[in-house]
């Protein structure tokens, strides 16, 4: 294991009073996809700002793909891309317009630029609508435009910033389609930030919640949930008969309760051992009238972590926090 | 450097000159000033008086030209608020291109912006003359193909000039708001304390010593001297030349210092 981000005691204040990121320390393996879980004005941007040389850390060390961020910033700039969470694509340049400039910003030779650029327009389906202004795109084509932008000088790590913030339901999912299909063909590392529990879940090998600048846990999202004791699945099995043992055989099953007819079986992954666990007791000859899976989800495992669900660390104090730092961000910089 | 510089640069003219109307309310403005304050404000003086034009109309077309360019310079700075409000320039900080290329792209495509609009209204200028009923610029001089250059000359100096203060101001300055305060703030001061428009022998002393050190006047009093026989300058060519040399120079300087510090991480 390769590791691409090395950050030990990242700290960064602003004007010497917010502590946006509060002593943070992680690892990134290559090739992983890293998910930082929290709500708005935990520390996710700015952690992602100073790992993208965009913003000076106060104290502590920072790596990316071995190269020291503050030190020698240009280096680092090469390797990566950067997704922000601004739309930050040129209404008044036609999409292909846009990734030529990008290409032409990292270096990209103009050949191998309009090859690149046509396969990353198909990735993410925007080859019809390439010669067309930006203004005429959607949100989501915007965002699909902006990913194809950061890949374009095919980076080593990926930083993508809320990547479907502000994105209807069904926008998100195909992003998080590109996602996966990136993660599938290369070998490329990806640093996401969200806020959405469902998106770091079904994206992400490792995530890290963070709160208040602090990472509370780190770890794959099946172990933050295991740790919360697995997926419960409810059966109600027709007839006398006690099936309790051969649910018990099933692969992936920690215990079995039987209430009355009815079973609450804890098992580690709901959905994968849903339809092997009906198998077996269709095969024992049980007819199964009911059946309903709870996961425990993101939000237990954060409000685990963080004392609060992560709807309510949105709404609190937290917010104003988010919006003051922000706001030096932006004038900082 | 090159490469990125020019590709920044092409972006700018293309947001430019896509943007239709903002080509045209550029040039409404020379023409309502040259159509109406012309025809209603018909000073009679002599050309001696006029740095040897033969008519108000033509001295005054003169200074449009200059503040042409001024006003188009001012109007650059916008589109850097913007970028910032937008996170382009983040992205630009993000990448990894010499930092420097970013305020030079700027300076150079909102020097190319206002030479070629000083340019535009120069064609209005000389249509004018032609169109019985308006006024316009009477060139008198045997304006040849060196009298040509040295306008080209001055024109892009003068804008080099002026794209490098307000690209540096509009680097530094975080919002819209502020940028059009200082922008207003600066330009009728410029534009008046200057011999764009009125001859400066009429001034106050006070105000003819700043009007003799404004670009404008260097720019207005050069481009005089190339269009009009015998045109008795403030400054003799060279040295209105040597001038905006001077100021873009060291503005330029000052600019791309301002700039990087702008660009820098916190």
């Amino acid at each position: 294991m390769t590791v691409i981000i090395e950050v030990k005691d990242l700290v960064k204040v602003y004007n010497g009073s917010i502590r946006a990121v509060d002593g943070i320390t992680f690892d990134v393996a290559e090739g992983e996809v890293f998910g930082f879980l929290g709500p708005n004005g935990a520390g996710k941007t700015t952690t992602i700002a100073v790992l993208t040389t965009l913003l000076q850390k106060t104290s502590g060390a920072c790596k990316v793909c071995g190269i020291d961020v503050s030190k020698h910033p240009t280096e680092v700039r090469r390797s990566i891309g950067l997704v922000p969470q601004e739309m930050t694509v040129d209404d008044d340049l036609t999409g292909r317009e846009n990734m030529m400039l990008q290409a032409t910003l990292y270096g990209v030779d103009v050949k191998v630029a309009k090859e690149r650029i046509d396969e990353l327009l198909a990735l993410v389906k925007l080859e019809e609508a390439a010669d067309r202004m930006v203004k005429t795109y959607s949100g989501g084509m915007r965002k699909r435009l902006e990913l194809s932008e950061g890949l374009i000088h095919r980076p080593r790590v990926l930083f993508l910033d809320e990547p479907t913030l502000g994105l209807d339901i069904q926008t998100r999912t195909t992003m998080w389609e590109h996602i996966r299909e990136l993660r599938k063909n290369s070998n490329m590392t990806v640093f996401m930030t969200t806020h959405y529990l469902e998106e770091a879940d079904s994206l992400c090998d490792r995530i890290g919640i963070i709160d208040k600048g602090k990472i509370m846990a780190l770890d794959t999202p099946s172990k933050l949930k295991e740790s919360l004791g697995g997926d419960v699945i409810s059966l109600k099995i027709s007839g006398e008969m006690d099936f309790t043992e051969s649910i018990k055989s099933v692969d992936g099953v920690l215990s079995v309760k039987k209430e009355d007819g009815s079973y609450r079986v804890k098992v580690l992954n709901g959905e994968t051992v849903t339809a092997p666990l009906l198998h077996e007791i269709s095969k024992k000859g049980g007819s199964v009238t009911y059946v309903s899976l709870e996961r425990p989800n993101m939000d237990q495992v954060f409000l685990e972590y963080t004392g609060r669900s992560l709807r309510d660390a949105e709404q609190s104090g937290s917010f104003d926090r988010m919006a003051a730092a922000r706001q030096m961000r932006r004038s900082g910089s | 450097m090159i490469r990125e510089t020019t590709a920044l640069m092409v972006r700018e003219l293309k947001h430019w000159y896509r943007a239709k109307v903002q080509i045209f309310m550029l040039l409404i403005q020379p023409i309502v000033w040259l159509g109406l304050f012309g025809q209603a404000l018909p000073l009679k003086l002599p050309p001696a008086a006029l740095n040897g034009a033969p008519d108000y109309m033509s001295y005054m077309s003169v200074g449009m030209l200059a503040v042409t360019a001024l006003f188009t310079c001012m109007f650059a700075g916008m589109s850097v608020v913007w970028d910032r409000r937008f996170g382009f320039l983040n992205k630009l900080r993000a990448a990894p291109i010499p930092r420097g290329s970013i305020p030079v792209s700027r300076i150079l495509a909102a020097m190319i912006r206002a030479v070629i609009s000083a340019l535009m209204v120069l064609l209005i200028a000389l249509i004018f003359t032609h169109i019985p009923g308006l006024a316009g610029l009477t060139v008198t001089s045997n304006f040849d193909i060196l009298s040509a250059l040295g306008m080209l000359l001055i024109l892009v100096l003068l804008a080099t000039a002026f794209a490098a203060i307000f690209v540096a101001i509009a680097l530094t300055i975080k919002t819209q708001e502020t940028l059009f305060a200082v922008i207003n703030l600066l330009n009728l001061p410029l534009m008046f304390a200057s011999a764009a428009l009125f001859p400066i022998n009429s001034m106050p002393d006070w105000l003819q010593a700043v009007a003799k050190v404004n670009p404008l006047t260097l720019a207005v009093d050069g481009m005089r001297q190339l269009l009009f026989s015998g045109s008795v300058g403030i400054y003799p060519l060279w040295v209105d030349i040597l001038g905006l040399l001077a100021f873009s120079v060291v503005l330029v300087i000052i600019g791309i210092v301002v700039a990087m510090r702008a660009l820098k991480e916190k």
